[in-house]
C-alpha cells in the first residue's frame, strides 16, 4: 500500500511539474496584449518558412529514406548516423555549421544569410532528419511480400511505390512529418545565428518571443500561448496519425520475423 | 573574498573580467538583464549600457540609486575586406547594403537609431538585414563578413582589431552613451556589491576602462 501511494505521489509530482509552466503561461496572459503587428508578421514568416522547409523535407527526404530502407550497402550505417546527427546536434552548432558552409565567407560563399531562404534552410536542416529517420522505419516495416506480389501482378516499381509502398507507410511517414513540422516551427538557435532576426522577413514566432521577452513580457507571454496552441494541435494530429498507422499495419499480413 | 554575481551589458564583456576577475558575470543586452532582474534573477550588481534601464529598476524599488561610471561612443564597422565599399556613413543609403544593427529596446539599437536620425539617414533603416539582441551579435556578424556594416560601440571595435575596419561618426551626431551601475536590493552581499560600485569609480578601474577605450564619466 505504501509503495503504491509513493508511486502516485511521484507521478502527481511529475505531472504537476510538466503542466505547471504551460498553465502559468495561460494564467498570466491575455490575448489582447498581442499587438497585431509583431505577432502577425512573425506568424506569417513562421508559416511560410515552415511549409517551404517541410515541402523540401518531403521531396528530398522520402526518396532518401526509401533508398536507405530498401538497400544494404557498405557504409550504410555510417550514412544513417550522418543523417541522424542534426537531431542530437545543439542548434547553435547547427547555426555555426550553416554559416561555415553557406555564409558569405563560408565554403560555398552564398548570399543566403539574412534572407527568408536562410530560415528555410535552417529549419530543413534541423527538422529534416526527424522525418527521414521515421520514414526509414516506416518503409522498413512495409511487408516485402506485398511489394513482391504487386510486382508479380505486373505493376512496375514506380506504380508499386505509389500504390502499395506509400499507402502502407503512410501512417509512419505522417507521424515523422508531424514531428519534423513541430521541431521546425520551434526552431530558434540555428535560425537566429544563420538567418538573423528581422521583423517580417526572418523573425519567426520563437524569435519574436525572445525579442519581446526583454521589451514587453506580456506580449512574449501571449506569443508563447499562441505557440503552445499550435504545438498542441500538431501533437493531436501526430497522435491521430500514429493510431491510424497501427490500424494500417494490422491488416498487413507479416511473414517476416 | 565574496564572489559577486554581476549582470553587465554585453559591451563590458572584455573589460569587466580584467577589472575584477574573481566575480561571476552574466553578459547580455542590458534590457534582457533588466527583464531578468524584474523576474527575480539573483544578481548583486547591474551594469547597464544606458541610464534609462537602471533608473526604471530604481523607480520600481529593485535596485539602489544608479551611478554613471563610464561613457562610450558609437562607431560604424565594416569587414576588413569591405565588400560593400563603405567609406562614409552616407554610403549606408546605397541600395543593397547589408546593415546589421541592434533591435529596438536594446541600448545599442536605440543609440543607432539616434545616430542615423542625427545624420539624416533614417532611410538607411530600409537596408537593415537583421536586428540583433545585443551589440556583440552585431560585432560577430560584421567580423565574420556576413553583414556589410554595423553600428557598435568604439570599445567593441577594439576587441576585434584586424577583422574589421571602422568608419567614424561625426561628434555632433553622437548620442549620449552613459553606463550606469546599481546595487540590486535583493542581493545577499549588499556590502560587497556597494564596494564593487565604489571600486568601479576608483582610479584603478577607471584607468582599465580608459585603456579599453571607454571615456571618463561626466
Amino acid at each position: 500500500m505504501i509503495r503504491k501511494s509513493a508511486l502516485w505521489l511521484a507521478a502527481l509530482g511529475a505531472l504537476a511539474f510538466l503542466a505547471f509552466p504551460i498553465v502559468a503561461i495561460f494564467a498570466r496572459l491575455s490575448f489582447h496584449n498581442l499587438s497585431a503587428g509583431v505577432v502577425g508578421d512573425a506568424l506569417v514568416v513562421s508559416l511560410k518558412t515552415t511549409f517551404a522547409a517541410q515541402a523540401l523535407v518531403l521531396a528530398f527526404g522520402t526518396p532518401t529514406a526509401y533508398l536507405l530502407a530498401t538497400h544494404r550497402f557498405r557504409g550504410r550505417s555510417l550514412v544513417v548516423t550522418l543523417v541522424e546527427l542534426p537531431i542530437v546536434l545543439p542548434p547553435a552548432v547547427a547555426g555555426i555549421g550553416l554559416l561555415a558552409a553557406f555564409g558569405r565567407t563560408g565554403l560555398l560563399q552564398t548570399g543566403l544569410p539574412f534572407t527568408q531562404a536562410a530560415v528555410v534552410v535552417a529549419v530543413a536542416f534541423v527538422s529534416g532528419p526527424l522525418y527521414v529517420r521515421q520514414a526509414i522505419a516506416a518503409f522498413e516495416a512495409v511487408d516485402e511480400t506485398l511489394v513482391a506480389a504487386s510486382r508479380t501482378l505486373g505493376a512496375g516499381p514506380v506504380k508499386t511505390f505509389f500504390r502499395v509502398v506509400l499507402p502502407l507507410a503512410r501512417g509512419g511517414l505522417g507521424a515523422g512529418e508531424a514531428l519534423a513540422f513541430a521541431r521546425g516551427l520551434g526552431e530558434f538557435g540555428a535560425t537566429i545565428m544563420f538567418a538573423g532576426s528581422l521583423r517580417g522577413v526572418t523573425q519567426t514566432l520563437p524569435l519574436a518571443v525572445y525579442q519581446e521577452f526583454d521589451v514587453n513580457f506580456n506580449e512574449a507571454l501571449a506569443l508563447g500561448g499562441l505557440l503552445v496552441l499550435i504545438s498542441a494541435a500538431l501533437l493531436v494530429t501526430l497522435k491521430w496519425l500514429t493510431s491510424s498507422s497501427t490500424s494500417v499495419f494490422r491488416f498487413a499480413p507479416s511473414t517476416s520475423s | 573574498m565574496t564572489i559577486l554575481t554581476i549582470f553587465a551589458a554585453a559591451s563590458l564583456t572584455t573589460v569587466f573580467p580584467q577589472i575584477a576577475p574573481h566575480n561571476q558575470y552574466s553578459f547580455s543586452s542590458s534590457n534582457m538583464l533588466a527583464a531578468q532582474i524584474q523576474q527575480g534573477a539573483p544578481a548583486d550588481v547591474f551594469a547597464s549600457a544606458n541610464t534609462k534601464l537602471p533608473e526604471q529598476l530604481y523607480e520600481q524599488g529593485l535596485v539602489e540609486k544608479p551611478v554613471v561610471f563610464t561613457r562610450n561612443e558609437l562607431i560604424l564597422i565594416v569587414p576588413k575586406s569591405n565588400p560593400a565599399k563603405i567609406h562614409s556613413v552616407f554610403d549606408l543609403r546605397r541600395p543593397g547594403v547589408k546593415l546589421d544593427i541592434g533591435a529596438v529596446g536594446v541600448p545599442v539599437g536605440d543609440y543607432t537609431r539616434v545616430v542615423l536620425h542625427n545624420l539624416g539617414l533614417d532611410d538607411a533603416l530600409s537596408n537593415v538585414v537583421s536586428q540583433e539582441t545585443d551589440v556583440r551579435e552585431v560585432l560577430a556578424k560584421v567580423a565574420l563578413g556576413e553583414a556589410d556594416a554595423g553600428f557598435v560601440y568604439l570599445t567593441d571595435a577594439k576587441t576585434v582589431r584586424g577583422k574589421v575596419a571602422t568608419v567614424g561618426i561625426r561628434w555632433s551626431a553622437q548620442p549620449i552613451v552613459q553606463y550606469a551601475v546599481a546595487v540590486v536590493k535583493r542581493s545577499r552581499h549588499l556590502a560587497a556589491a556597494r564596494q564593487f560600485v565604489r571600486m568601479l569609480l576608483g582610479p584603478v578601474a577607471q584607468s582599465k576602462l580608459r585603456a579599453a577605450g571607454f571615456l571618463a564619466p561626466r
